[in-house]
C-alpha cells in the first residue's frame, strides 16, 4: 500500500488535517472543568472511540498524518512511494545521503518546466578512498526542440535506444533510464506543437556523465513520468478530465545489446557496419534493437569503448529510428522540411552527410525514418539498407531509390555483404528504377505525394 | 523450561518476572495484565521504585488503571473496549484476516467465489497445491502446482512453471496442447492464450524481468482435461478460464511487490475458430499452398485455424487427445519461438537453408524429417518459427511439398520475408 499511485499519496496531508482539527475540536469541549466532571463518562468514551478509530483508519489505510515524507518535482513524486530512485536504496553510499529537487513547474502563462531531482551520497571505502555518488534525474515539460538537428537527437535519445513502448496505446517510451510521453492534443502549444514529458536519468562524475543509473526497473520509470505528467498538466491548466493511466505493468521489457550479430546488425539483412571499420573497433560493435512495432522502430549501434584506448565513452556508428504513431509522429512534424530528399526518393526530407530524415507514407500512414551518426563516418548508405528493410516489414513500397534492376525484393539485393555497397552508388546516379519504384509506391499506398 | 513458556523472547530474569506478574494479576481485564507485565519486564529499578509508589500512596491519580477501573469511569472503560473489540472484528471480517479468513485455493489466488466460478457454482471442491518454489538447484525457475478436484470428477489444474526450451523438453508437448488451433490469444498485447478447457499465460516482463538468454518465459497455465475434438468452443467456459488465469497471475505478481495488473479479458477476446473449408490450392487457407502432387485435402479431416492477433498461427487437422496428425505453425512472438531454438539446431541431420545465405550469415536454421520440417528465421521483430508437423512418418512427402511454400507465404505476412528456403536432398 506505500506504493500506491501518487494521486492516493496527494490524499494523505488533508487526512492528517482532518485528524489535527478534531484534536483541536476536543481541546475545547474540555474548557469547562464542571462540564468534565459531570460528564466525564461520556466525554472519555468519546475520546476513546475517536482515538481508536483514528488509530484503526490510520492502522488500516497504512497512513500516518505526520509521516514527514518529502515531495519532489512539482510535487509530482513522493519519497518512498516505490521506484528505487524515491526510496533508501537510491543511496549507493553509507553517509551524507541528501535527496533534493530543483527547478520550475509548468504554468498555463508559460507552459514548460524542467526538475531536476539530486540524489547523493558519499562513501568511505576500507582503503580510505572516498566516493561520492551525484544521480540526477531531469524531467521536462514542453514541446521538442525547435531546431531540426536538435529534435533528432533528442528524439533518437528518447525513442530509441533500449526504449519500448508505453503499455495500453500510450503515445510514449520508456526505459530503465529514459522516458517520454506526448500529451494530449489540448496541452499542444498555441502554434500546434505537442507537448511531451520527457524523463532522464544521468549517474554524474565530477568531470562528466558516467552512466545511466535505475530508477528502480522500467515499470517504475512509467509511474514516475505519469506522476510527472499529471502534475504537470494540472499546473498549466491542461490536465484531461480522465487522468492518463497505465493499469498494466510492461508487457516485455527492452532487450539486451548483442555483441554477437556478424553482419546483420538489428536483424537487418544486409546492415553491416564492420566493413567500414578497423578489424580492431569491429570486434567491439554492439548492436542495440529497441521497439520493433508497426508504430516504432528502433536500432542502435556502437563501438563499445576501450579502457586500453583510454576511451571514455562508446563512440556512435548509428541511431536509427522509424515512427508511425501519429502522436509520436506529431513530435517530428517539420523535422523533414518540405523538398525531395534527392532523387528517387519517395516523400520529403534531407540526407545530409551525418543525419538523414524522410518522411513518405507508407501503408496507409505518414511515417518518418532517421538516422543520425557521427562526423567520423558516413550513414547514408546504411539509412537505405535501414529504410529498405522497414518497408519491406511493413509491406510497403521502398522510400529509396531501388538499386539494380527492378523486382528484386530489398532484402534479398541486400542480404550478400558485398553489394551493400550498390545502394548508395544508386542513390546519387540517376536510375531508371526509380520511376517504376515510384509507380509501385503509388499503387501500393493508393495516396502517395 | 516449563516455566518460560508462557513469555516468549523475554531475558531469563525478565521473563520469570513476567509469568509471576501474569499469575498475580489472573481474573482482571487484559489491558492490565499487559500494563502490570510491561512495569514487570522492565527489569530495573525504576520498575520497582514505582510499585512502591502505588503501594505507599493510598490515593491515586485519576488516570492509575484502579482507578479507572473503579467508579464513573468503569462503564466508559467498558464501552472503549467494547467498543475496540467490535472494531477489530470489524476490521478482520472486512479485510478477511484471522478468524474470517476465507479458504483460499492456488497459492491464495482463488477465493471462494472464484473457485464455484470455475465449477458451475459447486462449492464442494478439494484442493490440494505445491506451492510456489524455485529450487536452488537446477535452473529451472519458480514452479508450483495446484489441482482442484470436484466429488463429481471434475478436475482442474493450474501450474506456474518457466517454459522447458531445452532439447528433448517438455516444451513440444505443451506446445501441443497450449497453442493449439482452438486457443484464441487473450489480446490486449498480452502473451497467452485461452481455449474452454486450456489457458496460459506468461507473467509480464516489466514485473519479473527479462528471461535469460535461451531460456523460456514463466507461464502460468490451466487445463480441465480433454475435450471432443470438434471446433465447437464454449465461450463462457473459456471465459471463465481466461478470468481465472489472470487472476493465478496477478496473484503471482502481487506476491512479486508489482503495483500494477493485467484487466480482465474475458469481455475482448475474439470469436473461437471454425472448421475451415479449404480448396486444394489453399491448404490451411494460405493461398497457393498445395500438398504433394495436388491432392484434395480429406474433406473430413477440415482444419482449424487460430483467429485473431496470435502471437501464433496454428493450422491443426484431425487432433486426438490434443495431438494433432498435421500441423502447421508460425511462432511469430520471440518469447516462444524461443521453444524450438534447440530444436531448430539439433532436430535433423537434412539441414534446410535459405536462399541468400552466406558463410558469414544466415538467414536462420532449420532441418527437414520425415514427420516434421522446422525453420527458424532471425527476422526484425526476433526469432520466428515455422513448423509443419506430422504424428507419424507416413506424410513426409507433403511435409517437404508445404514447407518451403508456406514459410514463404508466412513470412511475408510477419513482415519478415522475402524468405525461399533451400530444401536438402
Amino acid at each position: 500500500m506505500t506504493g500506491g499511485s501518487p494521486v492516493d499519496g496527494t490524499d494523505r496531508p488533508q487526512e492528517g488535517k482532518r485528524f489535527r482539527s478534531r484534536w483541536s475540536g476536543g481541546n475545547r469541549v474540555i474548557r469547562g472543568r464542571a462540564f468534565l466532571r459531570s460528564r466525564r463518562g461520556a466525554v472519555a468514551t468519546g475520546t476513546a472511540v475517536a482515538l481508536l478509530a483514528g488509530g484503526l483508519g490510520t492502522w488500516a489505510t497504512d497512513t500516518w498524518p505526520f509521516d514527514g515524507r518529502d515531495r519532489y518535482c512539482w510535487g509530482a513524486w513522493e519519497e518512498d512511494s516505490g521506484p528505487a530512485v524515491l526510496g533508501d536504496e537510491a543511496f549507493e553510499g553509507e553517509d551524507g545521503h541528501r535527496r533534493t529537487a530543483t527547478g520550475t513547474a509548468p504554468t498555463a502563462a508559460e507552459p514548460r518546466g524542467r526538475c531536476v531531482l539530486a540524489v547523493r551520497s558519499t562513501h568511505t571505502f576500507s582503503d580510505g578512498d572516498k566516493g561520492t555518488q551525484d544521480t540526477r534525474v531531469t524531467v521536462t515539460y514542453g514541446p521538442a526542440p525547435k531546431g531540426a538537428a536538435d529534435r533528432v537527437e533528442w528524439a533518437v535519445e528518447f525513442l530509441g535506444g533500449r526504449s519500448v513502448p508505453l503499455p495500453e496505446g500510450l503515445p510514449g517510451t520508456v526505459s530503465g533510464s529514459h522516458g517520454l510521453l506526448v500529451l494530449p492534443e489540448r496541452c499542444d502549444t498555441r502554434d500546434g506543437r505537442p507537448t511531451a514529458v520527457t524523463l532522464k536519468a544521468e549517474e554524474r562524475s565530477p568531470e562528466d556523465v558516467i552512466g545511466s543509473p535505475n530508477l528502480g526497473g522500467a515499470d517504475a520509470a512509467v509511474q514516475l513520468l505519469l506522476a510527472a505528467a499529471d502534475r504537470g498538466m494540472r499546473a498549466a491548466g491542461c490536465a484531461p478530465a480522465k487522468p492518463l493511466r497505465v493499469t498494466s505493468p510492461l508487457l516485455s521489457l527492452p532487450e539486451r545489446e548483442d555483441t554477437s550479430s556478424p553482419s546483420a546488425a538489428c536483424r537487418i539483412p544486409g546492415l553491416d557496419v564492420r566493413a567500414d571499420l578497423s578489424k580492431e573497433a569491429a570486434l567491439r560493435v554492439r548492436d542495440q534493437v529497441g521497439a520493433v512495432t508497426g508504430g516504432l522502430q528502433a536500432c542502435s549501434v556502437r563501438i563499445g569503448r576501450s579502457l586500453r584506448l583510454g576511451e571514455r565513452e562508446d563512440a556512435r556508428v548509428f541511431d536509427a529510428l522509424m515512427v508511425r504513431e501519429p502522436r509520436l509522429a506529431a513530435l517530428l512534424d517539420g523535422v523533414t522540411g518540405t523538398g525531395r530528399p534527392a532523387r528517387g526518393w519517395r516523400g520529403t526530407g534531407v540526407l545530409t552527410d551525418d543525419h538523414q530524415a524522410v518522411r513518405a507514407r507508407c501503408a496507409g500512414r505518414p511515417t518518418t525514418f532517421l538516422m543520425t551518426g557521427s562526423p567520423a563516418r558516413a550513414t547514408k548508405r546504411y539509412f537505405v539498407t535501414f529504410t529498405d528493410a522497414v518497408t519491406s516489414r511493413l509491406g510497403c513500397a521502398p522510400v529509396a531509390p531501388r538499386a539494380g534492376a527492378a523486382g528484386a525484393g530489398p532484402s534479398t539485393a541486400a542480404s550478400a555483404p558485398e553489394s551493400t555497397a550498390e545502394p548508395t552508388a544508386a542513390s546519387a546516379a540517376e536510375s531508371t528504377a526509380e520511376s517504376a519504384a515510384e509507380s509501385t509506391a503509388e499503387s501500393a499506398d493508393g495516396e502517395s505525394r | 523450561m516449563s516455566d518460560d513458556e508462557p513469555t516468549t523472547g523475554g531475558s531469563a530474569s525478565g521473563g520469570s518476572a513476567g509469568t509471576s506478574s501474569l499469575g498475580a494479576s489472573t481474573g482482571t481485564s487484559t489491558r492490565t495484565s499487559t500494563s502490570t507485565s510491561s512495569t514487570g519486564t522492565d527489569a530495573g529499578t525504576g520498575g520497582d521504585v514505582a510499585a512502591a509508589d502505588v503501594v505507599s500512596a493510598p490515593r491515586r491519580p485519576w488516570w492509575h488503571w484502579r482507578q479507572l477501573t473503579r467508579g464513573r469511569l468503569r462503564p466508559a472503560l467498558a464501552a472503549a473496549l467494547v467498543g475496540a473489540l467490535l472494531g477489530g472484528t470489524g476490521v478482520a471480517w472486512r479485510t478477511e484476516t484471522g478468524p474470517f479468513a476465507g479458504e483460499r485455493a492456488c497459492w491464495g489466488a482463488f477465493d471462494e467465489d472464484d473457485v464455484a466460478d470455475l465449477f458451475h457454482g459447486k462449492r464442494d471442491v478439494e484442493t490440494a497445491e505445491i506451492p510456489v518454489t524455485t529450487s536452488r538447484i537446477g535452473s529451472e525457475g519458480p514452479s508450483g502446482r495446484c489441482q482442484l478436484t470436484s466429488p463429481r470428477g471434475a478436475r482442474v489444474t493450474a501450474r506456474l512453471h518457466q517454459l522447458d526450451v531445452r532439447f528433448g523438453g517438455a516444451g513440444d508437448t505443451w506446445a501441443d496442447e497450449y497453442l493449439s488451433a482452438r486457443m484464441t490469444p487473450l489480446g490486449g498485447g498480452v502473451l497467452g492464450m485461452v481455449s474452454d478447457t486450456r489457458a496460459w499465460l506468461a507473467i509480464p516482463e516489466g514485473c519479473v524481468g527479462r528471461p535469460g538468454e535461451d531460456q523460456g518465459p514463466l507461464v502460468v497455465d490451466m487445463e480441465t482435461g480433454w475435450t471432443v475434438h470438434d471446433d465447437e468452443v464454449d465461450t463462457d467456459e473459456r471465459a471463465r478460464l481466461a478470468r481465472a488465469v489472470v487472476k493465478l497471475a496477478n496473484d503471482y505478481m502481487r506476491d512479486k511487490g508489482c503495483t500494477r495488473a493485467l484487466a480482465d479479458p474475458s469481455d475482448r477476446l475474439s470469436a473461437p475458430a471454425r472448421f475451415l473449408d479449404e480448396r486444394k490450392d489453399a491448404v490451411c487457407g494460405i493461398e497457393g499452398l498445395r500438398l504433394h502432387g495436388g491432392r484434395k485435402p480429406d474433406g473430413y479431416r477440415r482444419p482449424l485455424v487460430t483467429r485473431g492477433a496470435a502471437p501464433v498461427r496454428t493450422c491443426d487437422r484431425d487432433v486426438v487427445f490434443g495431438h494433432p496428425s498435421l500441423r502447421l505453425m508460425t511462432v511469430a512472438d520471440p518469447r516462444l519461438a524461443a521453444l524450438y531454438k534447440d530444436l531448430s539446431f539439433d532436430g535433423g541431420r537434412r539441414r534446410v537453408t535459405a536462399v541468400g545465405d552466406t558463410r558469414e550469415y544466415s538467414r536462420g536454421q532449420g532441418f527437414l524429417r520425415d514427420d516434421m520440417g522446422l525453420y527458424q528465421a532471425e527476422c526484425q521483430t526476433g526469432e520466428v518459427t515455422f513448423l509443419v508437423r506430422a504424428d507419424d512418418g507416413d506424410q513426409a512427402a507433403d511435409i517437404r511439398a508445404l514447407l518451403p511454400r508456406y514459410v514463404a507465404a508466412e513470412a511475408e505476412r510477419v513482415g519478415c520475408g522475402p524468405l525461399r528456403l533451400r530444401m536438402p536432398a
